[in-house]
């Protein structure tokens, strides 16, 4: 046997097994959004797109998130903007980008032409913002949705939309006001209860809700005494926050009905396959597109035959049918009324 | 820890037309070669035809072991030579015939520690070529390569070709055959590999040492203020410059004193390599701004791994 293929029995069937698999259905419903194919590209982890045709068969990808636009240019955080932890990337872009005059007019026509579903990802200071944003979105043709991004750790000026049920529902209301566009929430995990901003999204009018932004976090360099990156603290990304990832779409998909997209720390098949199990009904590729930047294609190939491994010829087969931890209890039925309460 | 999977993609056999365009692949590349050459320095030669081939002075690969997690991302180093041959210095051959590109790194990190162990034989993840090289560079009679640190490994490739020893691309460039120069400093002797491959390219090469255990004792603007009387006019002149950032400003400055032409190689800390990360920026002069003498010019970040990582030195806002 070549040496290659010394591993191919201990590896589970998603990863290189030779049989061919059955045809499987990979598409998926976002809202009224109709996917391809659940893998993604998580915005600023794939710029605009164009950088990435090189890598990547765009036309094949089941949406794209191009980086976040503001209403008026930004030039972003002083460098350093990244710093590796392990198994881990620290980010404080700090929204780098041209407004979205420059974006309608230089990005957004790659974007369109590229075959794929073309997510718009906006980002304002305050609900008037974002309004503002979606407003002037909405005129263009062929743009598939609006992914709120309510939850940048790195320009926030101490009123944090995403971390407020009452302003995450106001902005969510406020551009669902102004768009038939399906629109998708993006949340930040830095909070102590996600599920009551889902439900502040979902009460806004949100059509999907996208988890998660990146953890909030700081690396340090002791010998200089001073803090690695340019802005003193950032946004944790890749395989460190994957379990903090799936919590979050686990809580909320407990919490509220709505579509769910799952992002963090996404590198194997494997690790799509936990996010569907747990409720995500699609997934986006972020950090794992700068550590190789074909790793969409490799888990859009490799998705098939994971589905085929437990007998699933549909997305649907699979989503949310996460079951309780082996030896929970099953859950008593609840007592009827007026019976006494239960001694503990 | 679970491995993650590598896509990988065969090595083409060199029966295998070589690609004739400039896209950067992402490919599995064999170590052939591996050695140290100078204190904490090594050199790494990889078969990969499709850098060797195509890539331009001054321009980078990012390079990745494969199956870990941690390092997590891939490293920037810049292509250091090409070469037909499995071996050896001597045979480069036409720039469509090469196969094998050499890397020269200097143990530092995460990536390089764990580099430095990998034997001949083993794979790495590579993706290049990648950055714009040097391409403006004018035809002058004076090249003088200035090196600081690890800073020679963009800078060999232009020497040679400035010196009409050596070709790069897909169509092979051309250069006018010029006198060049390295000025290269480092901490102490010990630094120093392969300084032959220069001198051996026909390059003049002047070293400087902050402890005076070779070359002249000081900093290369040390250096370079001891060698000045005896070149020709400032205008005959042009700087091409890698190494730390405050070295680099350094030449930046003594160049623009002389109004002597330079560019640097930025070596901006990078998590990509290709542009979707906004890791990389520099802050660089827009070129229409900053007209009159009052106003300052304006400047906005740029991404060094796709409009860099050379610039000319007067566009940097250091
Ligand atoms: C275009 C380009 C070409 C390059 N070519 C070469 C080359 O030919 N040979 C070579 O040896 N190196 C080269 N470098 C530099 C090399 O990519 C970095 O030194 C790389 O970080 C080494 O990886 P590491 O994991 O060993 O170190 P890391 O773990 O990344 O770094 C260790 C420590 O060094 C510091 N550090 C990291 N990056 C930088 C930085 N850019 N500036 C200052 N401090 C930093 C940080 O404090 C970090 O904790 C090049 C860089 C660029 C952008
Ligand atoms: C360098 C970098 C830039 C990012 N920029 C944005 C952004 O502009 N808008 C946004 O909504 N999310 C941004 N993110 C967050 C990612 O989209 C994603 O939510 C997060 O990185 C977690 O996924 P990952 O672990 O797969 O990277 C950025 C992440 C990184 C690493
Ligand atoms: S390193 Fe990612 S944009 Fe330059």
């Amino acid at each position: 046997m070549p040496p290659a293929d010394r591993f191919a029995a201990a590896r589970p069937a998603s990863e290189g097994s030779p049989v061919e698999p059955p045809p499987v259905d990979l598409a998926v419903m976002i809202g009224s959004l109709r996917l391809p194919n659940p893998i993604l590209v998580a915005s600023g982890t794939f710029g605009y797109a164009r950088e990435m045709a090189g890598y990547v068969d765009l036309a094949r990808l089941g949406g794209i998130v191009p980086k976040t636009i503001t209403p008026l240019p930004r030039k972003g955080n002083v460098p350093w903007r990244t710093v590796e932890t392990s198994a881990g990337l620290l980010n404080s872009i700090g929204l780098d980008n041209d407004g979205i005059d420059a974006f309608l007019q230089a990005q957004l026509p790659f974007l369109l032409g590229c075959g794929a579903p073309v997510i718009v990802s906006i980002a304002g200071a305050n609900q008037r913002e974002f309004v503002q944003l979606a407003d002037r979105l909405e005129g263009v043709p062929g743009i598939a949705g609006l992914e709120l991004n309510i939850s940048c750790p790195n320009v926030s000026h101490g009123v944090d939309l995403g971390t407020d049920p009452e302003l995450c529902r106001s902005v969510v209301a406020g551009v669902r006001g102004v768009t038939r566009l399906p629109v998708i929430a993006k949340l930040t995990p830095n909070v102590t209860d996600i599920a009551s901003i889902a439900r502040g999204a979902r009460d806004g009018g949100a059509d999907a809700l996208t988890l998660i932004n990146t953890c909030q976090g700081m690396a340090v360099d002791w010998r200089r005494r001073r803090p690695m990156l340019g802005n003193g603290i950032g946004g944790l990304s890749g395989p460190a926050i994957k379990p903090i990832a799936l919590r979050c779409v686990y809580q909320v998909r407990k919490a509220v009905d709505l579509p769910i997209i799952g992002v963090g720390g996404i590198m194997t098949i494997d690790d799509c396959m936990e996010f569907f199990v747990t409720g995500a009904t699609a997934v986006q590729i972020g950090t794992a597109n700068f550590a190789e930047p074909i790793a969409s294609m490799r888990l859009l190939e490799a998705l098939p035959k994971a589905l085929a491994e437990i007998g699933a010829t549909c997305m649907a087969d699979l989503i949310g049918t996460l079951r309780p931890p082996a030896g929970a209890a099953v859950p008593a039925p609840p007592p009827p009324p007026g019976s006494p309460p239960h001694a503990a | 820890m679970h491995l993650w999977e590598t896509a990988t993609r065969p090595v083409p056999s060199p029966a295998e037309p070589a690609c004739n365009d400039s896209t950067p692949r992402y490919l599995t590349a064999r170590i052939v070669a591996h050695r140290q050459i100078a204190a904490a320095t090594f050199r790494i030669r990889l078969d990969c035809p499709e850098i060797a081939t195509q890539a331009l002075p001054g321009q980078f690969a990012m390079l990745r072991i494969p199956d870990r997690l941690d390092p997590l991302l891939a490293r920037p180093l810049a292509v250091y030579d090409s070469f037909s041959a499995p071996e050896g210095d001597a045979v480069q051959g036409p720039p469509s015939q090469r196969r094998y590109v050499d890397f020269v790194y200097v143990v530092h990190g995460k990536f390089t520690t764990a580099l430095k162990e990998i034997p001949a034989g083993e794979n790495l993840i590579v993706w290049g070529p990648l950055g714009n090289g040097f391409v403006a560079i004018p035809a002058v009679e004076h090249l003088v390569l200035v090196a600081g640190g690890i800073g020679q490994t963009a800078l060999l490739a232009l020497g040679k070709e400035q010196c009409g020893r050596a070709s790069y691309g897909l169509p092979p460039r051309s250069r006018p055959t010029s006198r060049v120069t390295l000025c290269w400093g480092a901490r102490t002797a010990a630094a120093f590999g392969d300084v032959a491959d220069f001198s051996q390219a026909g390059i003049d090469v002047h070293l400087a040492t902050l402890d005076g255990s070779a070359g002249q004792q000081g900093t290369v603007i040390d250096l370079l203020n001891t060698l000045e009387p005896d070149w020709n006019s400032p205008e005959s002149r042009h700087v091409a410059c890698c190494g730390p950032e405050g070295m680099m400003e350094a030449v930046a400055a003594w160049t623009a004193g002389r109004r002597i032409g330079c560019h640097v190689s930025l070596e901006a800390p990078m998590a990509c390599g290709i542009g979707i990360c906004f890791t990389c920026v520099a802050r660089v002069r827009e070129a229409a701004s900053g007209a009159s003498p009052d106003e300052p010019p304006a400047w906005d970040y740029r991404r060094t791994c796709v409009e860099g990582p050379i610039f000319s030195a007067a566009s940097i806002e250091w």
